[in-house]
């Protein structure tokens, strides 16, 4: 128990002196006192500062909901963060009991969703010691990995869509950072790139499974969508662990409610993950810089459903478990698609694909579209502003690559 | 008139803890059950100040911000005494208008000791109405407006306005002619005066307007469905409530993210964010706590989740939503924290019910409610509630003893 809180204090500065706590006058006076008295509470040892971090998580998370979320200043993230550190170190400094321990996973992960990087990422670093505590103890009790591959998985009867021809997205092996430029993204055109991502450590060192992903991140805390899609309402989001996420919505799949992580940067959450894939090369024929590259993880059971959509940004759609049935609409044709008036949802299309309301859009069945079943190991060229719509056919995980 | 108070005290603006010892600072409890605030100001040295509770010359008024609790005394007239079998609370229109004072408790001013109410701000001598925030305060008198920075001792308001004389009828701060008062620069927005607006309230980022007609007007973000409209739009300007038209509301309030108001014949309607059941409607995020703390250990099991399928949770509110507080009788009065709602009845009662997570809701717990709950303390004590003040995250409440036989003297309440 005494290791846990070693390590932990061993990351933070050596005195109360060296600790920064530096705010811009928009951050009231009043707030900082709390801080303070937070620090001070860290480092004399003695308090209510558990009381006290939580005052700075409920402060700014009052913040966090002011306004919208693009807009919220950095400053109150920052002191998101800073709660959830107070909260940690409260938590480690008590005990080590794995609920503790899983509290304290989950604090960090809070932090590192809706709060902005502190101390040189230190949440990141309690999440290392934390998980390093988790698999020090002999896999007991509630280790929902133990026996995964003896959990029967709901294996559906996958109805895999037949491709005509015709409509086919044209497939490509390797091609040169030339002649993909040349061929598909300056006029535009979508394609399926095969081969481009088989050196992936996710295939060949260690091929992505629910187990390792249980083993990886499964104590980490991720965002879900819960609802057949996102136009439903009684589509929702809450807040999983990978291990809750996937006894709930994979190992038996509930009829009644899909549950799918989705559009969620699990890679920068999970650093371990992101050793295990690489940018495409292809993605600096754009303008913009690496950093800007925003990466997201999908990954859910067969019949989730993205509905028809466009994005800002050139789409790398890497598939790595599990098929896709994927269809997509040129933005020329996007009067036909008739995209919801509300400002909230004008990037998506009213139509439901694969079973439209003629009568309501009936321009729709003559709109142009190309479609494919997309496979582990190929990558989807989705050209800037391209109308897609995506159904998983069974377990799935996709890693979208959005580039300017 | 008594006043207790209960919920967030992280800065001593209820009461003050005896020792300070290391680490710990003057208020680091939170207050779960109303406790009684000696609001008796001895700030005033050359008036003889009688230390009777009922002392009927002085009226109170409490204002608050996060981290700050502020007593607005006034004169009333002079014409009951202490002993005075009728006791009844002086309405505000009674009271001497432009000779208040504001004693501040909490952050910054230090404990509440001997100077029971706080702190008196000198510049507020002579002040009609005071409304704090974290960052600023905002004096009105009668013949002019001043915002003082808090964070900064100036010797000058940070802003000021005139207010011309003869502008009609008094108005409730803090609407002042032609527009209000924010509490953040711009200080001054104007109002159309065709709304007739005779009461406003505002929230973290919308605003509640009440007019003569009785009419309510909604505007600012509509992000929580706080502006009552059906969508989640924002409204630049004010729009009338469709929903409650033709039904005179008498009063309004307005929390984080929702908004209350009653109606003249004492219903009343809530409409918002309902997060943490403040909007009075089964809360989803609620439950699922509360189902979360009776698991034991760690990861809970799903099996049990989903029992309550059939029921209806609300997350949002975007239209009114008629709230059964209690099933005879009327509400009269309303306050909204950030998160919380509290409502007077006619019978003398208060309900709270939202985020009790700082004992706000005043049940002695940090439990937070989706259901109106009578808060027992004051029918215990057979103290009849006159009136509620709620912080963003405590409450105050004003009651005098049911029983006005009684001599008031031993009617004097200790501090729990």
């Amino acid at each position: 128990m005494a290791e846990l809180w070693s390590a932990i204090s061993a990351a933070l500065p050596v005195t109360e002196a060296e600790f920064p706590l530096d705010f811009s006058e928009k951050v009231e006076s009043s707030v900082v006192d709390v801080l303070k008295r937070c620090r001070q509470q860290l480092y004399t040892g003695s308090g209510r500062w558990r009381q006290n971090a939580q005052i700075i998580l409920d402060f700014s998370w009052e913040k966090l909901n002011t306004g919208t979320w693009r807009d919220v200043d950095k400053e109150w993230r920052c002191l998101y963060s800073y709660g959830c550190l107070f909260k940690v170190a409260a938590l480690c400094r008590d005990d080590a009991s794995p609920a503790t321990v899983q509290e304290a996973i989950r604090t960090c992960d809070l932090g590192l969703l809706m709060g902005a990087a502190i101390m040189d990422n230190i949440l990141q670093t309690f999440v290392r010691i934390l998980q390093n505590e988790i698999r020090k103890r002999p896999s007991n009790e509630e280790n929902p990995s133990e026996g995964v591959s003896a959990k029967k998985m709901k294996v559906d009867c996958v109805s895999v869509p037949v491709v005509k021809q015709a409509l086919a997205v044209p497939r490509i092996h390797c091609p040169s950072l030339e002649s993909f430029k040349k061929d598909y993204l300056d006029p535009q055109k979508p394609v399926i790139l095969e081969g481009i991502i088989d050196h992936w450590p996710a295939f060949k060192n260690h091929p992505w499974s629910i187990e390792y992903l249980q083993t990886v991140a499964g104590c980490r805390t991720v965002p879900v969508e819960v609802g057949s899609r996102y136009t439903d309402e009684q589509w929702s989001q809450t807040l999983l662990t990978v291990n809750e996420f996937i006894d709930r919505y994979i190992v038996v799949k509930d009829a009644s409610s899909l549950g799918y992580l989705a559009q969620h940067q699990l890679f920068d959450q999970v650093p371990e993950l992101k050793d295990d894939i690489r940018i495409p090369d292809y993605c600096c024929l754009g303008e913009g810089e690496e950093d800007d590259i925003t990466i997201n993880a999908w990954f859910g059971p067969g019949g989730t459903v993205s509905p028809l959509h466009q994005d800002p940004q050139q789409n790398f759609l890497a598939q790595v478990v599990g098929r896709k049935y994927m269809r997509l609409y040129s933005p020329e044709d996007t009067e036909k698609l008739y995209p919801h008036q509300l400002q909230l949802l004008h990037n998506t299309s009213q139509v439901e694909v694969e079973s439209p309301d003629v009568v309501r859009f009936p321009e729709f069945v003559k709109a142009p579209y190309l479609e494919c079943v997309l496979q582990p190991g190929e990558v989807l060229f989705i050209p800037v502003k391209h109308w897609h719509y995506v159904r998983s056919l069974e377990l799935s995980f996709s890693v979208s690559f959005w580039w300017s | 008139m008594n006043w207790f108070g209960f919920g967030f005290n992280g800065f001593g603006q209820i009461r003050a803890n005896e020792k300070l010892t290391d680490g710990e600072s003057a208020g680091d409890a939170n207050v779960t059950y109303p406790i009684s605030i000696d609001i008796v100001c001895r700030n005033l040295e050359e008036e003889p100040v009688q230390i009777c509770q009922h002392n009927s010359n002085v009226d109170t008024q409490i204002r608050t911000s996060w981290s700050r609790r502020a007593a607005l005394h006034s004169n009333r007239l002079p014409s009951r005494d202490c002993n005075s079998a009728s006791l009844q609370p002086a309405q505000p229109e009674t009271a001497v208008k432009g000779d208040g004072r504001l004693c501040l408790a909490g952050f910054g001013v230090g404990t509440p000791s001997q100077r029971g109410c706080g702190c008196c701000v000198e510049e507020s001598r002579g002040c009609q109405d005071a409304h704090i925030s974290e960052g600023y305060l905002a004096l009105s008198f009668t013949d002019r407006v001043e915002c003082w920075n808090s964070e900064r001792n100036e010797k000058k308001p940070g802003w000021s306005m005139v207010i011309p004389d003869n502008t009609g009828p008094s108005l409730a701060f803090p609407l002042v002619p032609g527009g209000y008062i924010a509490s953040n620069p711009p200080f001054y927005r104007p109002l159309s005066p065709q709304l007739l607006a005779v009461s406003l309230a505002l929230g973290t980022e919308h605003a509640v307007l009440l007019t003569a007609s009785g009419d309510i007007y909604t505007w600012g973000s509509g992000s929580h469905g706080q502006l009552g409209h059906g969508d989640l739009s924002p409204q630049e300007e004010p729009r009338a409530m469709e929903a409650l038209m033709g039904m005179p509301m008498s009063t309004v309030a307005a929390g984080g993210w929702h908004s209350v108001c009653t109606s003249a014949g004492g219903d009343l309607y809530v409409w918002g964010w309902n997060e943490s059941g403040q909007v009075g409607l089964p809360s989803q995020a609620l439950r699922g706590e509360q189902q979360k703390s009776q698991d034991t250990g760690g990861a809970s099991t799903c099996e049990d989740q989903e029992e309550s399928n059939d029921e209806v949770f609300i997350s949002i509110q975007a239209f009114p939503a008629l709230v059964d507080v209690t099933k005879s009788c009327e509400v009269s009065k309303i306050s909204c924290g950030s998160r919380h709602t509290a409502a007077v009845t006619s019978t003398g009662d208060l309900y709270t019910w939202g985020w009790g997570e700082y004992g706000q809701l005043g049940q002695g717990t940090v439990n937070s409610s989706d259901e109106p709950r009578r808060v027992e303390f004051f029918k215990d004590q057979g103290l009849r509630v006159v009136d509620v003040v709620c912080g963003p995250w405590n409450t105050f409440v004003s009651a005098i003893k049911e029983d006005p036989s009684l001599h008031p003297d031993t009617n004097i309440l200790n501090p729990l």
